[in-house]
């Protein structure tokens, strides 16, 4: 595989992001790189193995409160803090996993929601003594200044997300188009092929599981560190939808959806709540919108046009069905 | 055990909250069966219906014209809807229906808010008498409100078993193309769901609204319920989403007396044993399954 081919999108992309850093506000900067990677968890379940999901802030807040316990109670390290979140995100997923992704794609997305309201009843209500209920954890002046970058400054914080955010995509690409990518689109179209052909649709579907709530637990422990802050407002049923919307917004499957979808939306978040106040008439409508013309969400429109555009420039020859 | 008058007014709080529940999910389930489309925007239609009934018991003093009123603007949202968007997607996949329909709930509560506003409103209570059963005082609204809800459930049986429209509904459920093969269009029949789904979501939010504080968010606060009866009592089965309507408000009712927090959770403890044991639900039929 050529080697420029295989980067030149990734690089541009990133280098997009980085020049955003110079012109937006840094919060919004630092909220749409873990927005995005937020996403992508999502976008890997639902592009890829077929899975819709409305649980992902279950898994959200499972990476969250790992490492905001750690934080409060224990340390003050932020990386300790995040490796504790994918360490949870790991466990739990493969705890539920066996159970969960046996379930047909209607009744998957319904299950998560329900863990995810369980999830949040446990932190608001059960666990109260633990997790202080609505009130949440309070553990910015706990963060200690880590080494390399410091995660505890926003700007710096920023590199990192950056940084991780970036790794994830090349493990996504790569994810893309190695066998088990393959095969978890295969479990998407047609299972009894899939089973056919030898491979375990179980144990695909798990492995992909796995990876997609890692990556959400991950970005929920860096929510954590960048507020500060964690309640149990993280899981409520009332956001369930959110990385579903992004997701499609972005476009579905597609690689660059999700950063394209979470700028886009944290953006008419930020500007429509501050003009009207009132996004979820917009949310909505764009979102009813985009689904009657035609799923592809707004880089799945796009991409088509662009390499077009690059293939008449003749930077790009012939990209084929490549994406 | 626990206190006696406790746990009987606590049987009634759960037999009325089920009775709400009921008539939220109908709508869900009848869509589901016949047109295999999630339709969430029936919660809408239920925080429709509260808001139409609070203004019109408003101006006119009287929680039923409100109620009817709200039950009228549910069916004719529901109509439009179907009108607007549906017809586009029904050959979609089932996903994609839900998301769609997520779209409305979430534009809707928009809409929602930009008329009525963010704070939360009182409806006045239309009885106010208080009725005695073995001792325990019960407000006799709740039980109207379960014989509203019986009463619907008596007659969708009847209209569904034994009006010519009603057994062309239910044949849809089993096979659309045999029903179109027949001659009766089924597009209409479609519709005719929708406006009824929309009607008794209207119903619910309307009779729901003098026991809660009626707000923007009460659709999709109802949301994981409502789809977690759905579930439980299998997608499409009418006599199955009864049953684990009235079992949920039990739990929810009489979790509440053992230990508060649990009352939230337990229901959907048992959503998720169900679904792993019997992934169907309770009545819900493998012919369901496409």
């Amino acid at each position: 595989m050529n080697v420029v081919r295989w980067w030149w999108g990734l690089v541009l992309a990133f280098g997009l992001l980085a020049l955003m850093r110079f012109f937006l506000p840094l919060p919004f900067a630092n909220e749409v790189m873990i927005f995005a990677i937020y996403v992508m968890g999502c976008n890997f379940l639902l592009g890829q193995v077929g899975f819709i999901s409305f649980g992902q802030p279950a898994y959200l807040a499972v990476g969250a409160y790992a490492a905001a316990f750690y934080l409060y109670y224990v340390g003050s390290n932020a990386y300790v803090g995040i490796l504790l979140g994918i360490v949870a995100g790991i466990v739990v997923s493969l705890v539920i996993g066996p159970l969960f992704v046996k379930l047909r794609s209607d009744y998957f997305a319904l299950v998560n929601l329900a863990l995810a309201v369980i999830i949040f009843y446990l932190m608001q209500k059960v666990l109260a003594e633990v997790t202080h209920g609505d009130n949440g954890l309070w553990f910015l002046t706990n963060l200690a200044a880590t080494p390399v970058l410091d995660l505890s400054r926003p700007d710096q914080f920023f590199i990192f997300s950056f940084l991780v955010a970036f790794a994830l995509w090349a493990l996504y690409k790569y994810l893309d188009d190695s066998i088990f990518g393959a095969c978890c689109l295969a479990a998407k179209i047609n299972e009894d092929k899939l089973t056919f052909l030898g491979y375990s649709n179980f144990n695909i579907r798990l492995a992909a599981f796995v990876i997609a709530n890692t990556t959400t637990a991950l970005a929920g422990a860096m929510y954590a560190v960048y507020l500060g802050f964690v309640s149990p407002e993280i899981t409520s049923p009332a956001r369930a939808a959110d990385p579903v919307v992004v997701t499609i917004l972005g476009g579905v499957g597609t690689l660059y959806g999700p950063i394209v979808g979470s700028v886009v939306y944290t953006g008419m978040k930020d500007l429509i709540s501050k003009a009207v106040g009132n996004w979820e008439l917009v949310i909505g409508f764009v979102l009813v919108v985009i689904m009657l013309g035609g799923e592809k969400g707004i880089w799945g429109s796009l991409q088509p046009r662009l390499q077009q555009v690059f293939a008449r420039a003749g930077i790009f020859g012939r990209t084929g069905g490549d994406s | 055990m626990t206190d006696p008058h406790l746990l009987v007014s606590g049987i009634i709080f759960g037999l009325s909250m089920g009775s709400i529940f009921f008539l939220m999910a109908i709508g869900l389930s009848l869509c589901f069966g016949l047109m295999r489309v999630i339709s969430l925007d029936q919660l809408l239609y239920y925080a429709v219906g509260a808001y139409i009934t609070y203004s019109i018991s408003l101006a006119t003093g009287n929680l039923w014209l409100g109620v009817l009123g709200g039950v009228a603007v549910g069916a004719l949202a529901g109509f439009a809807a179907e009108r607007l968007i549906y017809l586009r997607i029904y050959e979609r996949d089932i996903t994609f229906s839900m998301i769609t329909s997520f779209g409305v709930l979430i534009g809707g509560v928009g809409i929602i808010k930009f008329v009525w506003g963010l704070v939360p409103r009182p409806v006045p209570m239309p009885i106010a008498s208080q009725l005695d059963i073995f001792g325990t005082e019960v407000p006799v609204y709740r039980l109207v409100v379960v014989a509203i809800a019986l009463l619907v459930y008596v007659g969708i049986w009847l209209f569904l078993n034994r009006t010519i429209i009603g057994k062309a509904i239910r044949a849809g459920i089993e096979d659309v193309e045999h029903v179109e093969g027949l001659g009766i269009n089924v597009y209409r029949l479609f519709s005719l769901t929708f406006i009824i789904a929309g009607g008794l979501s209207g119903l619910a939010g309307g009779l729901h609204a003098p026991l809660i504080m009626v707000d923007p968010q009460m659709g999709l606060e109802v949301l994981a319920f409502a789809f977690m009866i759905v579930i439980i009592g299998g997608l499409g089965s009418i006599k199955g989403t009864l049953v684990s309507a009235f079992l949920v408000g039990q739990v929810v009712s009489l979790g509440s007396l053992v230990y508060a927090p649990l009352a939230q959770m337990a229901p959907f403890a048992i959503m998720l044993l169900i679904l792993l044991i019997k992934p169907t639900g309770l009545y819900g039929s493998l012919l369901l399954k496409r």
